[in-house]
């Protein structure tokens, strides 16, 4: 099956060529095909993964094939593809995912007018996240990366008749100009030291190589795409608004697709970052912060999807944490057990916002009686957010606390319990408003259809078990097979677990006496904590200071490039230009048209040559 | 005694003159023949190294035939050509073909 | 003497096309004129299937006549080049011809003899074979770019191009009879030897001198470049596009056969001259370019800037420097033909070759705007397409050669040659078509055509691995005796 790993992305991509070019016309017909080509490359991983566990393929020996693209003496860019069990789990989670999302939004975007380039641009952005993950090299990582974001844009921008999401997309899209634009330099100074991007190479090589600086400096520029592409502090601004896509593509961008590119790229490059201890410490404070950053804020916002977009911000944090401590495992787990669970939440947000057609939790209540699937399927998407055993979220944030305690990081442990304590709240807060509370009136909701309800169901089956994987109850799991040198079977450490769950019970606890039982008011607090609370809930005004950053700070320095390229740089390029224009004006007149004149032309040149043939110092004699 | 030398002398200036005709000549048909004449001295040399380089191999002269063949054609074609436009524009003088510039 | 060397297979191809331009000539006669678009179908069939049966003989190296014909990769890989150009531009000719044309067998029939021209010279292993077969394709060019009777421009770009090339020919035979003169043999191996040998003479240079003079003017590299535009304006256009591509893929065979094989010896003298030529070419034809407004002009000098830029890989005369002019060629068999191709479906639907009249293409013809515009950005090099990746391939290879100054003034002007495609492009793309325009249709086959070659510059540029393998593989078998 390995060998078949270049189909994975390659049918998405022919799914999203068929569609856009043949059969955009036929509304199903372009779903099934997106979906069919989807769950082929579902198959296929699967394959991969069953291989992997017969020992197919091992972090240590990978499968890698690759053609030259690009053969120059002094540049040889490969396209390749590289299997190896990080590779397997991602791509596992990707299509599995992503054909769940595919298979939601038939039942979603029903009647929508864009339907079937919905599902292209679904499909395109599935094979731009599987190209990155086989990619063998930075290169080719590199452009998917861009793929990538340029899907995004299109999806977040999708109902492009609305401002606001077109300000979303521009929002996310520029954004990340700024991490691929790190990204970019980083590879290419990578380059330019030890002469390729594979992965491999590279990994042999930049252990052997002793300047600290240049590693320090080309780690960092390659973690600004992360950081960005993650949403991680401080780029994190653009995750928030990108719900302005339309529900299942917030879940493909959370769950499996934009938002885990930046965790699987450190997780790939993971010899880079941890080539230097700066750099290692860089990553995991980012994540640790932006786990906390996100939390805090998450903890007073009103609107359903955001609180799910900074809760995804905050997992990620914990994530990069993991990897920045040293757990390639822990970080990997985490991000596949949170892809099912958060999928759900998403989905299941999904299906609320198609019942009620509202985004503000506040405007909803009770919907527990007229919607049972998605409210039980939501509620152990939380549990397993929260961490609450035995459910899959547990298992993985508990590995992440470990390896940050046994790493000696204490601060980050630390900062990672009160944020494990945070997650639970705002989740169950969350439930509580949802579906326990009062119905407001006017409110007729309704189950969702099957197609929307069953992959809900199928996502609560793997938010629950899948962490069973990677818990310290098997013998052979996922540490065996995803892990940096060699592996690290997770020892139980009791006292975590038991705090651990003790903090996330506190914070279901807490978010029951105010939201559920209502025994504590809300109002009361937010009146105590008034300067807090408008401090969270406008997000640390981060937002607010980038825009006063670029229209006092930036605006200021642009006009006076304005200016100076106005008058002086537009100055020299406009005389170039008409110059060149004027240069092309005149030289023209040489063709006369005159047959004679011409073959003066010609002779003249041979007289002009053989004189200065003759001058010996231009090579003549 | 006449050596190499003359020969290719001979083939210099015939040369030239033929390129003077080819740059001067109003009349199509003259340019035509200027060129023949071109061609002409590059026989005489072909023909000249051939006699006196090397006497052997006969590569010079059969160059030269093939030059005067193909010249041939060459000219059978640009007489056509005049004869063509002729009947369109009722003039063989080439600088009066100037519709095609800049 | 040793035994004489003549095993016909060699000549396989070459006997074909003969036979396929007899017998289309023949067919001519025996088929009622209103029925003539058999011919056409004819011939682009059997070139198809020519360029088919020389896939066999891809990488055969031997010598026919004792070196005066060889049959290398190099030459074949040309061929094939020659083959692609004839057949696209016999797809391109079918309505063209019939509208405009009056005699479809001999338009085809010499259109096969000219390509068999080019093929020869592409195999010339002799100065003498090598005139004979520059001598085919130009007299069977001539009488193609006349073509048209009734149309004064035609017999106009006829009579010039008939006299401008035999001028040129009769410089570069001077030249050639010179050089027979101090080597004392016609044949390039023996040439090369000869020149070892006995080293350089006055005569020699001067020989030199006139020989890359009269490839020069083939090639259409600035100063002899001054006959191309007139031309190409005049001939009708699917001769156009013929010209612009085969002809001077030809050129460049026989130029780098002749220079790097033959001459090599005279490497410092010879590569002066280029330089000097390939910066004039760069720069001129680029800026030229700019105020054209007839469409066909255009593309004349593009093409002519094109020929700088191929000029740069006999600059490097490397392995490397070789592989880019022959990717480079290969790449502009197709960006260039489907520019032409365009050309002639608006020229038969509208009349003109007017830049102003393409106003709105792209609502009238989204297929022909597309292939237009891709083609333009291709050869201006815009990444991913094919046209990217060969310039860097032809910059590369003087780069190494330690011609940084002549690469960055090929990546300047690279930059001018934008302006002019995208002065072209607003036209298409921007501008609102007039009241009365009507969608232009394109016929089936045109319409294949077209998109072969969008895939082709799309595949150059994204893929570009097997193409470049190719072409530094036979650039290799080049330079190994």
């Amino acid at each position: 099956m390995i060998e078949n790993a270049w189909l994975i992305p390659v049918l998405p991509a022919v799914a999203f060529v068929v569609i856009v070019f043949l059969i955009r016309q036929f509304k199903m017909l372009s779903a099934l095909t997106a979906i069919a080509a989807m769950a082929v490359s579902f198959i296929i991983s699967v394959g991969i993964v069953w291989e992997i566990i017969q020992g197919g393929a091992t972090m240590k020996k990978p499968v890698e094939y690759f053609v030259n693209w690009l053969d120059l003496p002094g540049l040889n860019i490969q396209a390749g593809i590289l299997i190896d069990p990080l590779a397997a789990a991602m791509l596992f989670v990707v299509t599995f995912v992503a054909l769940l999302v595919m298979i939601y939004s038939v039942g979603y975007m029903h009647g929508d007018p864009g339907f079937s380039v919905f599902f292209s641009y679904l499909s395109l952005f599935s094979a731009s996240m599987l190209g990155l993950v086989v990619a063998n090299n930075y290169f080719q990582m590199f452009f998917f990366w861009e793929l990538v974001g340029l899907c995004s844009y299109l999806l977040i921008g999708y109902y492009f008749h609305k401002p606001s999401a077109v300000q979303a997309n521009k929002k996310a899209f520029i954004t990340n100009r700024w991490g691929d634009f790190g990204f970019m330099l980083g590879i290419f100074f990578l380059f330019l030291v030890f002469g390729t991007f594979n992965f491999g190479e590279l990994a042999k090589a930049i252990p052997k190589y002793d300047n600290v600086a240049f590693l320090t400096l080309a780690g960092i520029l390659v973690f600004i795409g992360p950081i960005a592409k993650s949403a991680q502090f401080p780029l994190h601004v653009w995750l928030p608004d990108a719900m302005e896509g339309p529900t299942p593509v917030s879940a493909l961008i959370h769950a499996a697709t934009m938002v885990a590119a930046g965790v699987y790229l450190v997780a790939r490059g993971f010899v880079l970052f941890h080539s230097v201890e700066t750099v290692a410490l860089v990553v995991a404070w980012v994540g640790g912060l932006s786990a906390l950053i996100a939390a805090t804020i998450a903890l007073v916002q009103d609107d359903c999807k955001r609180i799910m977009a900074f809760s995804t911000m905050s997992q990620l944090g914990y994530m990069l944490m993991a990897l920045g401590v040293g757990s390639l495992t822990a970080g990997m787990f985490h991000l596949t057990t949170h892809a099912f669970f958060k999928a759900l939440m998403f989905l299941a947000a999904g299906s609320v916002i198609h019942a009620t057609h509202k985004q503000n939790i506040f405007e909803m209540g009770g919907l527990r009686k007229s919607m049972p699937i998605t409210t039980w399927t939501t509620v152990i998407g939380a549990l397993a957010l929260a961490g609450i055993f035995p459910l899959a979220g547990f298992w993985s944030k508990d590995e992440i606390l470990v390896a940050a305690y046994t790493e000696g990081a204490y601060a980050l442990f630390g900062l990672a319990s009160l944020v494990a304590f945070m997650t639970a709240f705002y989740m169950f807060r969350m439930v509580f408003v949802v579906f326990w509370g009062d119905e407001p009136e006017g409110q007729h909701a309704h189950e969702s259809p099957l197609t929307m309800t069953i992959p809900l169901i199928i996502l609560a089956f793997f938010s629950i078990f899948s962490g069973f994987i990677g818990s310290p109850l098997v013998e052979t799991g996922f540490f065996s097979y995803v892990y940096y040198k060699y592996p690290h079977p997770p020892e139980p450490n009791y006292m975590i677990m038991i705090s651990s769950t003790v903090l996330a019970l506190a914070g279901i606890g807490l978010a029951w006496l105010i939201y559920g039982k209502k025994s504590i008011s809300a109002e009361a607090l937010k009146q105590r904590f008034q300067p807090i609370h408008t401090l969270l809930y406008n997000k640390f005004y981060i937002d607010e200071l980038y825009l006063w950053l670029f229209d006092k700070v930036m605006l200021n320095i642009s006009t006076a490039f304005n200016w100076n390229d106005r008058h002086i740089v537009d100055g020299i390029f406009d005389g170039i230009g008409d110059l060149t224009r004027a240069a092309g004006a005149r030289l023209r007149f040489i063709h006369t048209g005159s047959l004679q004149n011409y073959a003066l032309v010609i002779f003249a040149a041979v007289v002009i040559i053989m004189l200065w043939m003759a001058v010996p110092a231009l090579g003549g004699i | 005694m006449i050596t190499l030398e003359h020969y290719l002398i001979l083939a210099a200036v015939l040369f030239c003159i033929g390129l003077w005709g080819a740059l001067a000549k109003r009349s199509a048909i003259m340019v035509l023949m200027s060129i023949e004449l071109m061609l002409n001295a590059v026989n005489i040399n072909l023909v000249a190294f051939s006699r006196f380089l090397t006497p052997d191999a006969l590569v010079g002269q059969v160059f030269a035939i093939f030059v005067i063949v193909v010249a041939a054609a060459e000219v059978a074609v640009g007489l056509a050509i005049v004869i063509n436009i002729y009947r369109e524009r009722q003039t063989s003088f080439v600088d009066e073909f100037d519709w095609l510039k800049w | 003497m040793n035994q004489l060397q003549m095993d016909f297979n060699l000549l396989t191809v070459e006997i074909l096309m003969a036979t396929l331009g007899l017998v289309v000539l023949v067919l001519g006669l025996l088929i009622p004129k209103n029925q003539s678009r058999g011919i056409a179908y004819f011939t682009t069939i059997g070139l198809v299937a020519i360029l088919l049966y020389s896939v066999t003989m891809q990488w055969t190296k031997a010598e026919f006549l004792n070196g005066m014909y060889l049959i290398d990769p190099f030459s074949t890989l040309f061929k094939q080049i020659f083959l692609l150009t004839a057949i696209l531009v016999s797809v391109g000719s079918y309505q063209f011809m019939e509208k405009y044309g009056h005699n479809q067998a001999e338009y085809y029939s010499l259109m096969v003899f000219a390509t068999l021209g080019m093929m020869v010279m592409a195999s010339a292993g002799d100065l003498i074979t090598l005139y004979i077969g520059l001598e085919l394709m130009t007299i069977s060019l001539c009488v193609l770019t006349c073509f048209r009777l009734r149309d004064a421009k035609s017999s106009e770009a006829g009579i010039k191009y008939i006299i401008l090339g035999a001028m040129s020919s009769a410089i570069m035979l001077y030249g050639l009879s010179l050089v027979y003169g101090m080597t004392r043999t016609t044949v390039i191996a023996e040439i090369a030897a000869a020149i070892a040998l006995d080293g350089v003479s006055p005569l020699l240079l001067l020989g030199l001198v006139f020989l890359v003079a009269g490839f020069a003017f083939k090639i259409s590299a600035v100063p002899f470049h001054i006959w191309a535009p007139d031309i190409y304006e005049g001939a009708p256009t699917p001769v156009t596009a013929f010209l612009a591509v085969a002809s001077k893929a030809a050129g460049f065979a026989a130029m780098m056969r002749v220079l790097l094989i033959a001459l090599p010896d005279l490497f410092v003298h010879w590569n002066v001259m280029i330089v000097g030529l390939t910066v004039l070419t760069v720069v001129l034809a680029n800026l030229v370019a700019i105020p054209q407004t007839n469409i066909k002009r255009l593309l004349a000098f593009s093409g002519v800037g094109q020929a700088g830029y191929l000029l740069l890989g006999i600059v490097a005369f490397t392995q490397l420097g070789v592989g880019a002019v022959l990717f480079h060629t290969l790449f502009y068999v197709f960006a260039n033909v489907a520019a032409f191709m365009v050309v002639i479906a608006f020229y038969n639907e509208t009349g003109s070759d007017e830049i102003r009249d393409y106003t709105g293409l792209a609502v009238r013809s989204p297929l022909l705007a597309a292939v237009l515009l891709f083609s333009m950005l291709s050869m201006a090099g815009i990444p991913p397409l094919a046209g990217f990746v060969s310039k860097f391939y032809l910059f590369t290879a003087v780069i190494d050669q330690g011609y940084v100054w002549l690469a960055l003034i090929s990546v300047l002007m690279s930059m001018v040659s934008v302006y002019y495609y995208l002065i072209v492009a607003k036209v298409m793309y921007i501008g609102k078509p007039a009241d009365d325009a009507k969608p232009i249709k394109v016929s089936s086959g045109l319409q294949i055509a077209l998109i072969l070659c969008l895939v082709m510059i799309f595949a150059f540029g994204i893929y570009p691995a097997p193409f470049t393998d190719l072409a530094m593989n036979v650039a290799n078998t080049f330079f190994t005796p």
